[in-house]
């Protein structure tokens, strides 16, 4: 265990899910042939998210340059909101693994354009603009943050909300959702914070934590020996799986920033801020409270909501009246599998809504087994006959006579003494091998509560 | 009032702007640079300058256009009005302090 005090912060990059880019009409698309979504603006030619994340809204903002000279853009500034970030003062809560809940402090949030992507080949570096342009929002955090565990909820925390929000897809691997880390150690709370190594390029929120947590051993192994450090930029190497030196910061930054003289200020009135906070989804912890009362598993409640479009067809059931948990399941097992299978969202089916309550009654009073579920499971999703019209057609129906279902277990009772006895015994094992065997002789088709419920009462 | 910038203050301005100086140069920017400071000093003593509103000289807020795409330029015009290009790729010499930048 550490002897000294590890305090972070992040500063979290998420592009916008805009169809073009902020100055620009270019479209922000990702994946396509380089430089060919870009123009003149993007090339430098001619020269709801606050809300969610509890911050306060500046009403009046305006952007500023900020200078810099490095390839990555072309006109030698970046647009970004220096004085006046569209939101400050916010917070995240994020729940501990020991349960201990812990609000992270967004210091501010800013709106900026992307800069192009650079690749790195020997002595040349390879520019594609089509990224130049992207709007982005940076979230920064206040230096709240203690350990590698405290980063890594707060980004996964983050990514919830934002692509729930319909903010940012939020795709790591593919560069919408970017975090550099700040870490820094001290000895006592009531020090003055430690040197400061920012670590970058983070290709995942796995790999924030593990780099955080090599950071602090890092420097507590410098502190140890008698050492210092200078300030620093750092990357996390995933091969290597530690952090490794990019530079060492010998002046502060100097951006020079100014006010961009191009762009008036942006009046935010209140009806743009109202229709923005109308326009938020239903967030993943109310999704969870609402879930869970209605009877929903904790683990079907979180794989509901890591699933944003089943969780949305399955809020449209949350008045009504079905079993919530078998819905849950059956949204969960044999429909995903479906979905996976055929590359298909569930929007994609014929499955409506009145059809999936057929569905989830049918299953809920023993009237369709899990085996005739599977067989009539792609007819479902595809065509848009009622529920029972499929099991007809399919000739699926299942046998619910009693009298039908008692003459077939008797008759099993009759050819399996042993198991029989083994039952009289107390091996529990013994009466599902003979359902099984009731189930193989109805051929599936036998109402399994009432099979099971007759076997019972015949056997006892 | 200094009468001239330091001679650290002109590398300073150098170093960000990624150009070098000969002495005689600095020297000479030592004096040009500070005149220029002057007049731009002058600014702050327009009135209303002060309000943190001014930042433009005009008192409309800017209008928001739809996220509708418009039209594009051809990659290859693109890559032709670089110095040099590798593919679709504009090509520019290995800058050593990467990771600039937003």
């Amino acid at each position: 265990m550490s002897n000294y005090i590890p305090t972070i912060g992040v500063e979290v990059h998420v592009e916008l899910k805009t169809k073009t880019k902020i100055f620009s009409n270019s479209i922000n698309g990702y994946g396509e042939m380089a430089n060919s979504l870009t123009n003149v603006v993007d090339l430098a030619y001619p020269g709801k998210a606050a809300t969610i994340l509890n911050c306060k809204i500046r009403r009046i903002m305006h952007f500023d340059r900020k200078n810099y000279f490095y390839p990555d853009i072309s006109k030698n500034y970046q647009i970004t909101q220096n004085a006046t970030p569209i939101g400050y003062d916010g917070y995240v809560e994020i729940t501990k693994s020991t349960g201990e809940k812990k609000k992270v402090y967004i210091e501010e949030m800013h709106i900026e354009e992307d800069t192009c992507k650079s690749a790195h080949r020997g002595t040349k570096t390879l520019l594609d603009f089509n990224r130049a342009g992207v709007p982005l929002i940076e979230i920064v955090t206040k230096p709240c943050m203690s350990d590698g565990e405290d980063v890594k909820l707060y980004l996964e925390k983050l990514r919830e909300l934002l692509s729930f929000g319909d903010i940012s897809d939020c795709k790591i691997e593919e560069g919408s959702m970017r975090a550099d880390v700040n870490v820094s150690i001290r000895k006592n709370e009531s020090d003055p914070l430690g040197t400061k190594a920012e670590i970058k390029n983070i290709g995942s929120i796995s790999n924030a934590k593990l780099g955080v947590e090599k950071e602090i051993e890092r420097q507590t192994k410098i502190y140890d020996a008698g050492e210092t450090f200078k300030p620093q930029t750092r990357r996390f190497d995933d091969k290597i799986n530690d952090t490794v030196l990019m530079r060492v910061k010998e002046t502060g930054n100097d951006y020079r920033y100014f006010p961009e003289p191009d762009i008036p200020y942006v009046i935010l009135t209140d009806e743009m801020i109202e229709r923005a906070i109308n326009s938020i989804p239903m967030l993943p912890d109310e999704r969870r409270e609402k879930y869970k009362k209605l009877g929903v598993s904790d683990i079907n409640t979180e794989k509901l909501v890591a699933n944003r479009s089943l969780s949305d067809y399955f809020n449209t059931l949350l008045d009504e009246k079905i079993n919530h948990q078998i819905a849950s399941n059956l949204l969960l097992g044999d429909i995903s599998g479906y979905l996976n299978k055929n590359e298909k969202l569930i929007t994609d089916t014929t499955l409506s809504k009145e059809r999936f309550i057929e569905l989830v009654n049918l299953i809920d009073n023993n009237t369709l087994t899990s085996k005739n579920l599977k067989d009539i499971l792609d007819i479902v999703l595809e065509s848009d006959k009622s529920i029972q019209t499929i099991i007809k057609e399919q000739g699926i129906e299942n046998i619910t006579d009693d009298s039908e279902i008692r003459n077939i277990v008797k008759e099993i009772i009759n050819n399996n003494p042993e198991s029989v006895n083994d039952y009289k015994q107390g091996h529990d094992r013994a009466i599902k091998y003979l359902m099984g065997q009731v189930m193989k002789e109805t051929k599936g088709k036998a109402n399994p509560k009432m099979a099971m419920d007759i076997l019972t009462e015949e056997l006892n | 009032m200094k009468e001239m910038l330091t001679k650290e203050e002109v590398l300073h301005v150098a170093d960000l702007a990624r150009i070098s100086l000969t002495e005689e140069e600095i020297k000479k920017y030592q004096v040009e640079l500070k005149k220029l400071l002057d007049d731009v000093e002058k600014i702050n003593n327009v009135k209303g300058y002060d309000d943190d509103i001014l930042i433009a000289c005009w008192e409309n807020s800017a209008e928001l256009r739809k996220d509708i795409a418009g039209d594009m330029l051809d990659p290859k015009e693109v890559v032709n009005n670089a110095p040099r290009h590798s593919g679709n790729y504009i090509e520019v010499p290995v800058v050593i302090s990467e990771g600039e930048g937003a």
